[in-house]
């Protein structure tokens, strides 16, 4: 039992009941629906889940030190729309300068939003929502009609939509899958083994301690906004391969979607905890439900909202009350600290010093 | 440490002074640590202790005055800088990240760090911090549930592995117990034997005679003395915190005492206070004495219902009363002023009339069930020209009026409800001389009325000029009640401190 405290966690309890919780989700629907293991509805989830969790990742480095950022559905729709008129001005544009077009916007906003919030003081709901509001007026307001069609990008655009990296008897691959996978692989790296990670998870699990206690976290909380930021830029690029038609509504409600998945997915709105395979299995059990749900009672889209609303109010309350008793458990079992002496570690420990 | 003379100090402060609006808390510091020396800090709330540990960590920077590093002079300009210089402290109520384990919560700030965390080597290098403190604590576990004593321990082996050189432990026993005290200082000495030198700051005059090497005693903002310890005695460290001079401009005139208003039969509530019996009479101020964290606020709360206490009787007004909730206290006619204004006592963007009616509003209705502006306005034109608040009119915002005024604003508020026993906690924090003054009126004439009032203070002459008994807390304790012609300031602040012959009893 000790063993299995020391290196199981309840927050990681929550990941399995998770993939159990998809599982289940699956084999009942595809006891319902027909056709439901068909690469037609794999590959829809995949693409979907693709984007949301790109910027979902963002949003938990920004949720893991205590904030928010309300804005990313804005910087997702602004980008794709943006970079996708400028595409379709300039036929000829690199599709690498176009990629970095939608990196280098999302990462301007979000270096927006972290000055605002860090060197400005203005509480992050405020100020995100208030960019919410500017970065989605400057996307109604840009020049020119309000829509961006298929036929008004490059082919190469409409081609990596589609493309298919490698397929089995159907289910594709698809490069912004690719993508999502190589950025959760990053990021969960970045939260377990970079200085810089670890120091996000502190900044939110306490605040004061890290004013008073040494850590820098102005700037390492404006560097959580630049790259959620970026990441929504790199989302909006992928939201315009995918979906190739844009008009000024594109990615609206984003954001309750993506802090969706993270706090399903176990990242705490208080701060300092959570993880981004937490976000990754959020962002599918969210999406997977959605999809199955529409096919399976043919509700309207006009519900999603409501459904999202209440998965996040259930996954909050079984947060305050399951988890952080099972936090409980795990903090009471043999954490008094002892003296040295016995048979402990320590004295082995002591040698190595001498 | 005889011989602490003759090495050259690690830290000295020169000539520091900080003000705040018009208090100065420091006045022309100066003070040197040298290596490998327990340094004990004394003097009575508000006497600059905390203040120089915050110029020395960086939290605030000094109007006047040098802090020299090795003889050389440096600029703390933030914690992370005062990090750098090996100047590190570790406070009362422990700053750990719960959610990190306990060997991040050790090297989070190394900025030297490989650039990628690795874990198995971290674990290995938290092991061995505290096994050369000499504690044994699992490195893996979460932060979050760990005893204070323990977190306090993180603490102190997160400075080790920044090198520190200069601890400052600012009332570090303060919620220990008394195992957990003796462990903490066997820790200290083990630094100490380490070079590494201490500040430490206690209430608790046994502990520092335990383990300081030297003392030095502070009082209002100045430099009193530094002797070592053994040429300080129990007698010389009053009598240098509490001073000579006591500022005699407010005097409770001696009132008539009425009739028993509340009497309190062992009060208890758990983790707060204990045993707690008095008797408030009309007319007369009972005076509440204590450093901080002897809990005087939490029985204050207590008798006004806001955090009841677990056990105990209180009869009031010759009857027996239940007070569960501010609503009974208030039925009752008890009114309680907070200490906090800012934060609970007030709502600052209010105005003034608003402010005082608010607990009553219930009496300022029409048949609708609306407020009549009106009425409002007619009171609290009353106590403006009652307590002389000075304002424009009583529709300005709080907010916008000075502590003083601020402070009339809540006690017309709480007089407004047409109490019978009034319990003031800590009415002239922060207020300047004259509006102090005016306060002290207030007071005094409230009591001539026939009141009764519970003031409590930590402005020792305050207390001793207001009260006609004083009750002395300490950590929860109830530890006398002296009248008004026993009562010194010396007495007053040895029970306060605990230096009576009863057993000790932490447990």
């Amino acid at each position: 039992m000790e063993t299995i405290k020391r290196y199981f966690r309840p927050e990681q309890l929550r990941e399995f009941s998770l993939v159990f919780l998809i599982v289940a989700i699956f084999m009942f629907f595809g006891s319902q629906i027909q056709g439901y293991f068909s690469p037609r509805i794999f590959n829809r989830v995949t693409s979907d889940v693709a984007i949301i969790t790109v910027v979902a990742f963002g949003e938990t480095l920004v949720l893991l030190t205590r904030n928010y950022d309300l804005s990313v559905g804005s910087i997702v729709g602004l980008t794709a729309f943006f970079v996708g008129k400028q595409l379709s001005y300039n036929q000829d544009m690199l599709p690498l300068v176009a990629l970095l077009l939608a990196i280098g916007a999302g990462t301007l906003m979000g270096l927006f939003n972290g000055l605002v919030i860090s060197y400005g003081r203005v509480p992050s709901l405020i100020a995100t929502l208030g960019t919410l509001a500017i970065y989605r007026s400057i996307l109604v307001a840009y020049p020119g009609n309000k829509i961006v069609v298929t036929n008004d990008f490059p082919k190469w655009v409409l081609d990596l939509g589609s493309a298919s990296l490698f397929s089995v008897g159907g289910f594709d691959i698809r490069p912004v899958v690719v993508v999502a996978l190589l950025i959760f692989i990053i990021f969960q790296l970045v939260t377990t083994y970079l200085p810089y990670g670890r120091r996000l998870y502190a900044i939110g699990s306490n605040p004061e301690a890290a004013r008073i206690g040494g850590l820098p976290a102005p700037r390492l909380v404006l560097i959580a906004y630049v790259v959620c930021g970026a990441l929504a830029g790199l989302g909006g690029f992928m939201f315009m391969v995918r979906y190739g038609d844009l008009n000024t509504a594109v990615a609206q409600g984003m954001e309750l979607q993506v802090i969706a998945a993270a706090v399903v997915g176990g990242v705490s709105t208080n701060g300092g905890i959570g993880t981004m395979s937490g976000a990754l299995l959020g962002a599918f059990m969210i999406n997977l439900l959605q999809q199955s749900l529409l096919r399976w009672l043919r509700i309207s889209d006009f519900w999603v909202g409501a459904f999202l609303g209440m998965l996040i109010l259930l996954a909050v309350t079984i947060d305050a009350v399951i988890v952080s008793r099972l936090r409980a458990i795990w903090a009471r079992a043999g954490l008094e600290m002892r003296p040295a002496g016995e048979k402990s570690l320590v004295k082995e420990k002591e040698s190595h010093v001498a | 440490m005889a011989t602490v003379e003759s090495k050259t100090p690690i830290l000295q402060m020169r000539h520091i002074s900080k003000r705040f609006d018009t208090t100065q808390a420091l006045d022309d510091v100066s003070l040197d640590l040298y290596p490998g020396e327990i340094h004990a800090l004394m003097g009575e709330n508000g006497a600059g202790k905390s203040t120089l540990i915050k110029i020395m960590t960086g939290v605030y920077h000094p109007d006047e005055g040098d802090i020299l590093l090795d003889g050389k002079p440096i600029r703390v300009g933030n914690s992370v800088e005062a990090q750098a210089y090996g100047i590190a402290a570790i406070y009362q109520e422990p700053m750990v990240y719960p959610d990190l384990n306990v060997a991040e919560n050790i090297f989070i700030t190394h900025r030297s760090r490989d650039l990628v965390v690795n874990w198995g080597k971290m674990f290995r290098e938290a092991d061995e911090i505290l096994a050369q403190l000499d504690v044994k604590l699992d490195v893996r576990v979460p932060a979050r549930g760990l005893t204070l004593a323990a977190q306090q321990t993180v603490e102190i082996a997160k400075a080790i592995s920044l090198k520190v050189r200069v601890l400052i432990m600012d009332e570090p026993t303060a919620s220990l117990s008394a195992h957990e005290v003796e462990q903490l200082f066997k820790l200290a000495c083990t630094l100490r034997d380490q070079g590494v030198s201490i500040f430490f700051i206690s209430h608790r005059m046994e502990e520092v005679f335990d383990i300081a090497d030297r003392v030095t005693i502070f009082r209002d903002g100045k430099h009193i003395s530094t002797a070592p310890r053994s040429q300080v005695t129990t007698e010389s460290c009053i009598r240098d915190m509490v001073g000579r001079k006591i500022e005699e401009f407010f005097a409770k005139s001696k009132g008539q005492r009425g009739e028993l208003l509340m009497s309190v039969r062992g009060l208890s509530k758990e983790n707060a206070f204990s045993d707690i019996n008095l008797e408030v009479y009309r007319g007369e101020v009972l005076g509440f004495a204590g450093l901080v964290g002897s809990r005087r606020t939490d029985v204050g709360m207590a008798l006004f219902g806001v955090e009841p206490a677990d056990s105990g009787e209180i009869i009031f007004g010759g009857q027996a009363a239940r007070i569960r909730s501010p609503e009974q206290a208030l039925r009752l006619g008890i009114a309680y002023m907070t200490e906090d204004r800012r934060r609970i006592g007030l709502t600052m963007p209010m105005s003034i009339a608003t402010n005082i009616t608010l607990p009553m509003l219930r009496k300022y209705l029409s048949r609708l069930g609306l407020v009549k502006p009106k009425d409002e306005e007619i009171t609290a034109e009353q106590y403006r020209q009652r307590l002389s608040i000075r304002a424009p009119s009583v529709h300005e915002q709080v907010g916008r009026l000075s502590g003083g005024n601020q402070q009339k604003v809540m006690l017309s508020k709480w007089l407004n409800t047409q109490p019978q026993l009034l319990i003031l906690d800590e009415p002239t924090r922060g207020i300047d001389v004259g509006a102090k003054a005016e306060v002290h009126h207030i007071i005094n004439d409230l009591a001539a009325q026939g009141l009764g009032i519970i003031l409590i203070s930590s402005d020792m002459p305050e207390i001793m000029a207001m009260s006609d008994r004083i009750l002395v807390m300490r950590e929860g304790r109830q530890m006398g009640i002296f009248s008004r012609e026993e009562a010194t300031q010396e007495k007053v602040l040895t029970a306060a401190m605990g230096q009576n012959n009863e057993p000790k009893e932490r447990a």
